[in-house]
């Protein structure tokens, strides 16, 4: 009797609690999903934007959720399709953006005062033409390489590869000299995108880079052909250290560069795999930088490419839109960009941007190559494209497909992807 | 609300009110168990079979395109595969089971360091998959530790993860090495029911430990080992994502795609949840397909 | 009787080794846990397995810190209790019902059960959300007790069901003789008698619950619990693999003393639960 009406109590108690715990909500609350926010080399960039926006806007409270990368897609699906959820989101420009523009809103008429500034709005520009997030970093695919190994394979750290010839002579002597040439991380098929990425953008003319986006040039074609038989043959000629399929090239890939293992890398420009984390560990001297030559074609020019990396949409179902729109630009604002580029290392979207007191050779140079980019020829493919050309590049590693199969199937998807 | 989050506890002057007969009380108390798992799981399936009627893309109103979802499967290659390889996985469920299982009864049975085994078996269930994978990683990369214990012994070196022959193994060896622990103590509460004078018995009558073994442990723990066998398939179909995603990210190609890797793909990065609805919903009938089949080839002493 | 014994002893010892294999590949990732946590991201960088050699304590005030460590921990705690204690009462009632009452109706209950235990995560995840949108449950601690309880019931009940029809019915009748209500069986007999598998099924469920991230990243999206913390440590791309394990010593840790301080009682609860004749 006693053990039983114990129980009742456990049982009643257990119910309080439940009951009490809900939350409250304060006046106007914007809720901004990323997956950046909690990162000490970004939170003083997120934290100067929180407070200048909550001084000019009283009663409004800027909340951040950081979501785990991995499940920041599937979260917001959800939210989306619940049709309740942040009012402010991070996302990726290219094919994330672009698949997606019909939950966020066009941005087109509220962002005239910005447009000039910021740099890389066609990442986020949808079909019909609107934009659907404000940018704020810019990514783009630089090769970084190790001057001390590059000097111990006999080779000049000062004289950068201008073809590919250059480049698989480069190859050729530091192999000999017993240095692996390229680090290569291709356990998500990563590494395939930026090889693609880097050999096509000074090889394809501007209208093949068009054609690309639209699916209009095929991955049969000659120009992509070139660069999935060079993936191939770079293989064989033992570019890469062993066993790439089982590496991510975030980070192991990095991580192995900056041990000294190997003597070049496709890095980025944004706040990971760039210059700042090379500098630190190699020091800043023995790091440089190129650009990709391209495997054919090309007029000799190399250019970097580059694109609109991430940027900050608002939700369709927001309620405080034009507040959320607000926020939106104050994210790209000139002296919070300042912030985002001296803490985290980011190459900020604002061109206004003060960025004379780098000291980086690497980083000099780099910022000397923005003004004239190249597009991102991986950033274009629809999302199934992508992900079947990750799978095929490492069955092209493993030897389990050829060239030729591999481009029929990549076709197939393409066409299936971007035709409808 | 309240009655699903506070369960109904009988209160003792009302027992007369609520009566004593068996039928009555018993469906009172499965009441607050049943009713949570239709509203938050049954609902929610049904739902989701309708979802995979249709071309919902989460964004705009969902269209409905009949069976057009499950015809596309049958030509998806990479669902094709992610099939095949969860057959593969099904295949070594034998030794999901028996490895616990031997184990539990050799501790049950006072192997030397019994408790601390038990104790310690139990610590790579409490790591989570993220930092599991990170070791793992490190241990079976081609420059990894692993391999360099391999060419120590005179064998040559093998990319575990980067085969497809060997990368959907090596996943599964390292599943099993993680999550060993949680079927071990499962099997160590049923082996708590076996009646210790019938281990006597078998003593006195100089019963052999496999004979013991054989004729009376294996035979009282039938029902764990059915619910074993059961929650284990489940597990190995749908809580593989975190290694997965550490380890292989599916690949080479598809070699290490489960479908709910694939699931995953398809409704997070690849916005198509009336498609990953569709692939669910495959994945659901054939894994209760199979839980039906594991419960009907073992007798049922559970007398229900 | 005694050369039968001594030979079991001797065949169990030989045993034991290969068992010590195992149990040291277990502790091993214990120790490169928390190894690598002392680290310095630079430091593990360049030298993955060695000890630490200049141990720093830096990765886990930034771990506390960077996932607001110290906020989500009641979220945990308060969620995890209020669920592994739901789970408990409600699986052992649902299986005594099922196992030894025997009520009309009990085997497609039972079937309905068996199903929603085969329901990927995945396939429920946008209609479930709607759901706890629609019963007003989403962030509401109160709603992710709730989420919890849904989610591993299938689980529990299964498994209390399945223990409870190992139990000798004599055990039920004989107290029904004594003239005892079905509810006082179920406090007197049935809870302790279950207690190797109740014991069980809270170690598992507090496990699931602490470790779980998606169920909770739906549900509290305000306020967080501690492992949803400890996964937003690894970022879009870069893992600081010392960071995240000073973050999963954190949050493993009062799990692993809860476990220790225990283990003397899980162990003799799971061995007195025992049935003699």
């Amino acid at each position: 009797m006693t053990s039983l009406s114990r129980a009742l109590r456990a049982g009643t108690m257990l119910a309080a609690i439940a009951v009490t715990l809900g939350s409250a909500h304060a006046d106007t609350t914007l809720t901004v999903w990323d997956w950046k926010s909690g990162d000490p080399t970004t939170q003083p960039y997120y934290e100067a934007v929180k407070k200048d926006f909550e001084a000019a806007h009283p009663g409004v409270t800027v909340k951040y959720v950081m979501q785990p990368h991995d499940q920041y897609y599937t979260l917001l699906g959800t939210a989306i399709s619940a049709g309740q959820g942040p009012d402010v989101v991070l996302v990726h420009g290219g094919s994330q953006t672009k698949e997606r523009t019909a939950a966020l809103l066009k941005l087109d008429d509220k962002i005239a005062d910005i447009k000039g500034r910021i740099a890389g709005w066609d990442e986020f520009t949808g079909a019909d033409g609107g934009a659907y997030a404000v940018p704020i970093s810019i990514q783009g695919f630089a090769v970084y390489y190790n001057k001390d190994l590059w000097q111990k394979a006999g080779l000049d750290p000062a004289k950068a590869p201008q073809n590919w010839a250059e480049l698989k002579d480069i190859c050729a002597k530091l192999k000999a000299s017993g240095t692996t040439c390229f680090a290569l991380g291709n356990k998500e098929g990563f590494g395939a995108d930026f090889f693609l990425s880097a050999v096509a953008a000074n090889g394809w003319t501007k209208a093949q880079q068009d054609a690309w986006t639209k699916g209009d040039l095929k991955w049969s074609s000659p120009e992509v052909k070139a660069i999935v038989e060079a993936w191939v043959e770079t293989n064989k000629d033992g570019w890469y250290a062993e066993g790439a399929n089982s590496t991510a090239k975030f980070m192991d890939e990095y991580e192995s560069f900056e041990r000294g293992e190997n003597a070049n890398t496709i890095g980025l420009i944004s706040d990971v795999a760039h210059w700042k984390e090379f500098d630190e560990f190699l020091g800043a001297d023995k790091v440089g930088v190129y650009v990709m030559p391209p495997v054919a074609g090309g007029d000799g020019s190399l250019k970097l490419p580059l694109a609109g990396g991430i940027g900050y949409g608002v939700t369709a179902f927001s309620p405080n839109k034009d507040l959320a729109v607000e926020l939106a630009k104050s994210f790209a604002d000139t002296p919070h960009m300042q912030i985002f580029f001296e803490s985290a290392g980011a190459i900020p979207a604002d061109t206004k941007v003060d960025t004379s007191k780098v000291e980086s050779p690497s980083a000099k140079m780099i910022l000397g190559w923005l003004a004239d980019g190249v597009p991102l020829a991986h950033n274009n493919m629809a999302t199934a494209e992508t992900e079947e050309w990750h799978r095929q590049s490492q069955l092209l590693f493993t030897g389990e497909t050829t060239v030729d199969k591999a481009l029929a199937r990549m076709d197939e998807v393409q066409a299936q992807a971007k035709k409808k | 609300m309240s009655a699903s989050t506070s369960p109904v506890l009988p209160r003792a002057p009302r027992r007369r009110l609520l009566g004593d007969d068996p039928g009555r009380l018993g469906l009172l108390f499965v009441v607050p168990a049943l009713a949570l798992v239709i509203v938050f799981r049954i609902v929610p399936l049904i739902w989701g079979f309708g979802t995979s009627l249709t071309d919902y893309d989460g964004m705009s109103a969902a269209r409905f395109v009949g069976i057009a979802n499950y015809a596309a499967l049958t030509r998806d290659p990479v669902f094709l595969d992610s099939i095949v390889n969860m057959l593969i996985l099904l295949a070594t469920l034998p030794v999901w089971i028996g490895l616990p299982m031997l184990l539990a009864i050799l501790i049950h049975q006072g192997v030397p360091g019994g408790k601390l085994f038990r104790a310690v078996y139990f610590f790579p269930a409490v790591l989570s998959s993220v930092i599991v994978g990170a070791i793992f990683n490190m241990l079976l990369r081609y420059d990894g530790s692993f391999n360099a214990m391999l060419k120590a012994l005179g064998f040559s070196a093998v990319d575990w993860l980067g085969n497809s022959s060997t990368a959907l193994f090596s996943l599964i060896a390292v599943q099993l090495w993680a999550t060993f622990g949680m079927s071990l103590l499962i099997f160590l509460a049923g082996l708590s029911t076996v009646p210790s004078d019938m281990l006597e018995a078998a003593k006195l009558d100089g019963a052999g430990l496999f004979g013991t073994w054989w004729h009376i442990v294996i035979p009282s723990i039938r029902p764990i080992i059915e619910f074993a066998a059961v929650v284990t398939t489940i597990g190995m179909l749908t809580s593989m994502f975190g290694l997965i995603y550490v380890l292989t990210a599916g690949g080479p190609g598809t070699s290490t795609t489960l479908p709910e890797f694939l699931i995953w793909l398809e409704q997070g990065r690849m916005n198509r949840p009336g498609y990953a609805s569709a692939i669910s919903m495959v994945l659901f009938a054939l894994m209760a397909g199979l839980a039906f089949i594991q419960i009907r080839i073992m007798s049922r002493n559970a007398s229900l | 009787m005694a050369a039968v014994e001594i030979r079991q002893k001797r065949a169990l010892t030989l045993i034991a080794l290969p068992m010590v294999l195992l149990a040291l590949s277990c502790v091993y990732p214990v120790f490169f846990t928390i190894n690598a946590a002392l680290k310095t991201r630079k430091g593990f960088v360049l030298d993955r397995f060695g000890l630490a050699s200049d141990p720093t304590l830096a990765n886990f005030a930034q771990a506390w810190n960077q996932s607001r460590l110290s906020e989500y921990f009641t979220n945990s705690v308060v969620v995890t209790i209020g669920a592994v204690l739901t789970l408990l009462v409600v699986s052992s009632l649902a299986g005594y019902a099922l196992a030894v009452l025997r009520f009309r109706g009990a085997k497609i209950v039972f079937t309905i059960i068996l199903v929603s235990l085969m329901i990927p995560v995945q396939v429920v995840l946008v209609p479930f959300y709607r759901t706890m949108i629609a019963l007003d449950l989403v962030n509401s601690r109160a709603g992710l007790v709730i989420a919890y309880t849904a989610f591993f019931l299938p689980f529990s009940v299964y498994l209390m069901t399945a223990f409870y029809a190992r139990l000798p019915r004599e055990l039920f009748e004989a107290a029904q003789i004594d003239g005892a209500g079905l509810v006082q069986v179920w406090w007197h007999i049935m809870l302790p008698m279950g207690k190797p598998a109740l014991i069980t099924l809270g170690i598992l469920n507090t496990l699931y619950c602490w470790n779980d991230v998606l169920i909770s990243l739906l549900v509290l999206q305000d306020e967080r619990t501690l492992m949803v913390g400890i996964a937003a440590l690894r970022g879009e791309y870069t893992t600081n693999v010392p960071l995240l394990a000073a973050g999963i010593v954190l949050a493993a840790a009062p799990i692993v003393i809860i476990y220790v301080i225990f283990q003397r009682q899980i162990v003799s609860g799971i061995a007195v639960g025992a049935v003699k004749g």
